[in-house]
């Protein structure tokens, strides 16, 4: 088991949480209800897809941000 | 030798706190509060009503920039004097000129905080630096 702090980059509320390993992101924002966000270690680091397990990819206690989706683009440059 | 007993007088305050301290065992050491402060203002940026002051920073640059927030929702993202490297990208055409070297950055998904617009930002920036 593995503990995290969710940071909610909006408000700055922290979620803490125990993960299992092959814990996905995905399960991760499911459980702290939060279904239209993306975690990630900060901005300078990719964003967690969906079904990817973050277990192995995070350190025991460790700070990861959840924000909203969002894309820089105009129609077109999709 | 000859002694003589004077009586007896409390102990000096910080005496008497050592030796409670040492019958009671360790008192448990204090929990540090952690602050819970949103992504914009943990990274410097200062608000001012609807609107926001700071930088988008990367390992690479920091850019000087300005967010309005609008009574609707909606949130413009603006960015000063962009390098090269993000005119390069191919989301340039995503960078509105809005006169004096000042840029609006075009969101095709927007976000839904301020925090959030941020960090896609500072990704992007990073992004044209590594390519």
């Amino acid at each position: 088991m593995k503990k995290l702090s969710v940071v909610v980059a909006g408000t700055g509320q922290i979620r803490d949480v125990e993960i299992q390993p092959g814990t996905t992101a995905g399960d991760v924002l499911h459980q702290l209800n939060l279904p239209d966000y993306l975690l990630s270690k900060g901005p300078n680091e990719p964003f967690f897809a969906s079904a990817e397990s973050v277990y192995d990819k995070v350190k025991d206690g460790e700070k990861i941000f959840a924000s909203t989706k969002a894309e820089v683009g105009v129609a077109v440059c999709a | 030798m000859r002694i003589r007993d004077l009586g007896t007088r409390p102990a000096p305050a910080a005496l008497q706190n050592l030796f409670a301290r040492v019958t009671r065992g360790q008192a448990p050491p204090p929990i540090v509060e952690r602050r819970q402060l949103p992504y914009w203002q943990e990274h410097g940026w200062a608000q001012q009503g609807n609107i926001y002051t700071g930088s988008y920073q990367t390992p690479y640059a920091a850019f000087q920039g300005w967010i309005e927030q609008e009574r609707s929702g909606r949130i413009n993202f603006y960015i000063y004097n962009p390098s090269n490297n993000i005119r390069s990208h191919s989301h340039w055409t995503c960078f509105q000129h809005r006169g004096n070297d000042w840029y609006l950055v075009h969101m095709g998904r927007e976000p839904r905080d301020v925090s959030s617009g941020i960090m896609t930002i500072e990704r992007l920036i990073k992004e044209a630096y590594e390519r």
